[in-house]
């Protein structure tokens, strides 16, 4: 098998909201795909669809409101968005699995860890009851909590912040899925459990040749542990690449305004950079590029305005929606 | 700033050995059988015009620290010495004038502003209340102080949930301004913020603090903001000061394992700044059944028998500036 | 110290003063998204109508516009005459126009069920909230004095209360018919809403921006009237429109057995006598009150389920 073939394939994703006041285009046109045994990072501040992609590709988008309207989702060869829901569930937990933000809520609480694991298991394998409380004994273990045994029979409002999440981890690694998403996994964790956790998903994608895609605000945990990154600003991405060129080299004016405005240790400067305004409402997207009221590059430029840029390779594994960036035709190219 | 500040070795607030302990009763006559103890013995100063950040991961008593310094919680034990005052042991009367020298601002800008009240009155009340000004005058002061903080003044009859995140965090830096406080406790003002937001509500707190002359206790967990924000910098673990220094000589030279190992899982952007990653094991311990001796020995990879016996007293470890920390080993 | 907050004023060019735009409060908005439902609307006005005929009544009768019988005992025509195209309930053992009855019946049933609504708010509300608020030995106290109530059972409690204050005056004023009724209503059925109370003052004490108020000195009281209170108050208007159903049937309740306005007509009174009636086939009276109650009944319902919706700020979807 080859070794970094592309697992998933997002093809011009669409997902859309119908509400009372409107339709709330919270995904639009999106395109990337995660090679396999590699970690793909979605990066975006709250409100730019990223957690509402991955739903998309588990098909988890809260019905009627919400449609996913366009695109193509191919995994391992096969269009998720044809399926049927009942070939959907066998998918879910089994071949794509998804960790949460919020463990405490993303657990039952009024289940042992141990029975949702097992049922987790029992779901997707032929295994009978006590078959499958051993392997969820076998799974805590694997996701290091000590004393596995014990802990096995307890309730999530026993454990803390950190052992839940790793529960978590153990119930969508227990049918060794070959996609992990993570939707923010350690955002509402303490920065010492939070290396812990990435440390432990990297393990078990080492182990079970697993690839993740990972979904986050923070830059650093993307610096550290994604091999690709995709930038994400008002439901579009803004700039794809290798985590290291995107670092050294950012093309996007999103994507530079979000590295000089990040606080960081060592920073010695009086005032931070900013990108002045707000993210703008799902219901009022500016006209043309989504980000030129706050672009200092080109907010007064007719063709940012107006226009909107489309995701475009510039280089290698690089693709950048940005009308400055370097590849793009110049404003008085007689083509446009 | 008026001159009315304690002279008493220029300091605007001080703490001393503050103990905040909560009874944990059990059985059905509600007997107390231990207490968990949020704030274990806390102490620091601040001068006028600075800042000095309360570092620590969840749990470890920081934000208890602010609540009962402004008696939000009711302390078990310590002093809180502001303006030649123990703020502990005022009387109902004296702590409501008090308590407008002292602006908070909250973390939660969604659950920190009363959701059936106008921006207007949310920022004016404590103007109405201490200074009896209503009508055209307050909307003025209002006003005048929503364009401060960045926002516009024919915002003020709106509502909370008409603005975002980071305009909403604005109404409550305006809030807590309005009575013109010498002394603003900041209880992670941008955690619950956007990276790109963060950067401008810090900045604006830094503004308003050069323009003003305030002092603040800023409380967060991230230690590159607290860097960024603070002149001096403590760091907490379960209800102790491990580690006080200048916020750049801490950087430079942590000294406590604690702050070096949160310091080394930060993650890191600059693949030059990363060092051996110093992993941090276990969990915090409970709250009820702290460890003896020193409350880090457990994850400590330097930790020895002295350590489990005996608790490091914080102490200045390195010359000439102010660095304390409370280790054996260090 | 250059004081922030001096030295601007809301003017335009021309030196007036100008009003910033009003924003949209989380009230508005509920009632914005109830009344984009259209079943919504329809409960509302059959809700007023009821209102407006107990209104219109209550008028007529202190103008003395004779619109009606003044005396409601006495014998004026055939008696137990069928429905037919006069009247369109029939007649009862008087003669009286059973659908005059019936629309008499409503000024009985809405007033008592208003009265006893606002008794039952005006305890439960802020026993509710000083209990919640407080906790300690205030919260033990009340929350004894609501279990307790609450054990015995609805309808001996208010045929006691009932019967008790029924020759009683207050002031002066004698507590006859259906003010003892409400009043026996009103006094016994504050415990629902005390509760609901209780529990959301608990739920919000601790959100953060009542931390801010008291952080800068707002009173105990303060804070439970002007910050708690409106944020719970959805709550209250929800129950309301639930309650006012079980009202109108405890009306009828007492109505029925023998208590309340004696020479009213009222639908309790009304399917009183058809006891009697319908053993001599005579069912307009029965039907005639039934199908009164059952409209205001069913549309307190829906309205109340509709608000529910639409008030309750955690529901705000999108």
């Amino acid at each position: 098998m080859s070794e970094n073939g592309t697992l998933l394939s997002v093809e011009n994703l669409s997902t859309h909201f119908f509400t009372q006041q409107g339709v709330v285009r919270a995904v639009q046109d999106v395109s990337f795909s995660v090679n396999k045994s590699r970690t793909f990072a979605l990066v975006g501040e709250s409100g730019c669809g990223k957690s509402i992609t991955a739903l998309s590709i588990m098909r988890l988008v809260p019905e009627p409101q919400g449609k996913i309207v366009a695109g193509k989702i191919i995994f391992n060869g096969a269009n998720l968005l044809d399926l049927s829901e009942r070939r959907m569930r066998t998918i879910r937990g089994n071949r794509i699995a998804m960790i949460f933000q919020e463990p405490m809520t993303s657990l039952n609480p009024v289940f042992t860890v141990g029975f949702q694991i097992a049922e987790a298991i029992r779901l997707h394998q032929n295994k009978s009851r006590a078959q499958a409380w051993e392997l969820a004994e076998q799974m805590l273990h694997k996701v290091r909590i000590p004393d596995a045994d014990q802990r096995v029979t307890e309730y999530p409002h026993q454990m803390s912040g950190g052992m839940r999440q790793r529960v978590m981890i153990a119930m969508a690694v227990s049918c060794e899925p070959t996609l992990l998403i993570a939707d923010e996994p350690t955002t509402a964790l303490d920065v010492t459990i939070q290396a812990q956790i990435l440390d432990l998903l990297g393990e078990l994608q080492k182990q079970n040749q697993m690839s993740i895609l990972l979904i986050t605000h923070d830059l650093g945990i993307v610096a550290e542990r994604a091999d690709n990154v995709a930038v994400m600003y008002a439901s579009r991405i803004v700039e794809v690449a290798d985590s290291r060129s995107l670092f050294e080299q950012p093309l996007h004016p999103y994507t530079q305004g979000l590295l000089k405005s990040r606080p960081r240790l060592g920073y010695t400067g009086k005032r931070l950079h900013t990108i002045t305004g707000t993210v703008p409402e799902p219901l009022y997207f500016p006209a043309g590029c989504k980000f030129h009221p706050r672009c200092p590059v080109g907010c007064n430029d007719k063709r940012c305005q107006t226009v909107e840029p489309e995701l475009r390779q510039v280089a290698p594994g690089r693709r950048v929606a940005c009308w400055y960036a370097p590849g793009y035709e110049k404003p008085d190219d007689p083509k446009l | 700033m008026n001159s009315s500040v304690s002279n008493d070795n220029g300091f605007l607030l001080k703490v001393e050995d503050l103990k905040t302990w909560f009874p944990v009763k059990k059985g059905l006559l509600r007997r107390t059988v231990g207490f968990i103890r949020a704030v274990d013995g806390v102490s620091f100063t601040i001068r006028p015009g600075t800042t000095l950040g309360l570092v620590g991961e969840s749990g470890c008593g920081k934000t208890t620290v602010a609540r009962t310094i402004v008696r939000l919680i009711p302390a078990t034990a310590g002093r809180v010495l502001f303006e030649n005052s123990d703020l502990l042991m005022l009387d109902k009367r004296q702590l409501r004038g008090l308590r407008k020298n002292i602006g908070l601002i909250f973390q939660d800008p969604f659950g920190s502003l009363n959701p059936r009240l106008t921006v207007g009155n949310i920022i004016g009340e404590p103007l109405k209340l201490h200074k009896g000004i209503t009508g055209a005058e307050l909307t003025d002061r209002v006003a005048a102080l929503l364009a401060k903080v960045g926002l516009s003044p024919d915002h003020i009859n709106r509502y909370p949930h008409e603005f975002s995140g980071g305009q909403r965090q604005r109404i409550g830096i305006a809030r807590a301004l309005i009575l013109e406080p010498k002394l603003v406790i900041c209880d992670e003002p941008v955690s619950a913020l956007d990276v790109s937001i963060q950067s401008q509500i810090l900045n604006l707190l830094k503004d308003l603090q050069q323009e003003f002359n305030l002092t603040y206790l800023f409380i967060a967990h991230d230690l590159a903001v607290v860097q960024f924000s603070c002149d001096n910098v403590a760091v907490m673990y379960m209800g102790k000061i491990l580690e006080y220094a200048p916020a750049r000589e801490l950087y430079r030279n942590p000294l406590h394992p604690y702050t070096r190992a949160l310091m080394s899982a930060i993650p890191r952007v600059d693949t030059s700044q990363r060092g051996k990653r110093e992993i941090l094991h276990g969990e915090v311990p409970s709250a009820l059944n702290p460890p003896s001796g020193c409350p880090f020995h457990p994850r400590c990879p330097l930790a020895d028998d002295y350590c489990r016996k005996r608790s490091p007293p914080l102490e200045q470890k390195q010359g000439p500036e102010t660095h304390l920390a409370g280790c054996w080993k260090c | 110290m250059p004081l922030l907050t001096r030295g601007f004023h809301l003017t335009d060019n021309t030196q007036k003063t100008v009003r910033p735009p009003k924003g949209v409060s989380l009230w508005q908005d509920g009632l914005r998204r109830l009344f984009r439902r259209p079943l919504a609307g329809i409960c509302c006005v059959v809700i007023l109508l009821y209102f407006a005929l107990a209104a219109f009544i209550y008028i007529a009768e202190i103008l003395h516009w004779g619109i009606g019988p003044t005396l409601w005992g006495q014998s004026t025509g055939p008696s137990y005459q069928p429905p037919c195209s006069e009247n369109i309930f029939g007649t009862d053992i008087f003669g009286l126009s059973v659908f005059r009855k019936m629309l008499y019946g409503t000024k009985i049933s809405i007033t008592v069920a208003l009265c006893a609504s606002f008794i039952s708010i005006a305890i439960g509300v802020p026993l509710g909230a000083i209990a919640g608020y407080f906790r300690g030995w205030v919260d033990e106290v009340i929350v004894w004095f609501y279990s307790t109530l609450s054990s015995i059972p609805y309808i001996l409690l208010i045929l006691a209360f009932a019967v008790v204050l029924r020759d009683k005056t207050i002031a002066g004023h004698k507590l006859s018919g259906i003010t003892s009724v409400y009043l026996a209503i009103g006094l016994t059925s504050w415990v629902g809403i005390c509760r609901l109370i209780r529990g959301e003052v608990i739920k919000h004490k601790e959100r953060e921006y009542v931390l801010a108020a008291k952080s800068y000195g707002c009173t105990s009281s303060r804070i439970i009237f002007k910050h708690l209170l409106p944020n719970v108050f959805h709550i209250v208007i929800i129950d309301f429109s639930l309650r006012f159903v079980s009202f109108i049937h405890a009306e009828i309740i007492l109505s029925f057995l023998g208590l309340g306005e004696a020479d009213r007509p009222s639908w309790g009174a009304m399917i009183n006598d058809a006891r009697i009636e319908l053993a001599r086939g005579v069912w307009w009276q029965m039907v005639a009150a039934t199908v009164a109650v059952f409209f205001i009944s069913l549309a307190l319902n829906i309205f109340g389920d509709a608000l529910r919706d639409s008030l309750d700020p955690k529901l705000r979807v999108l």
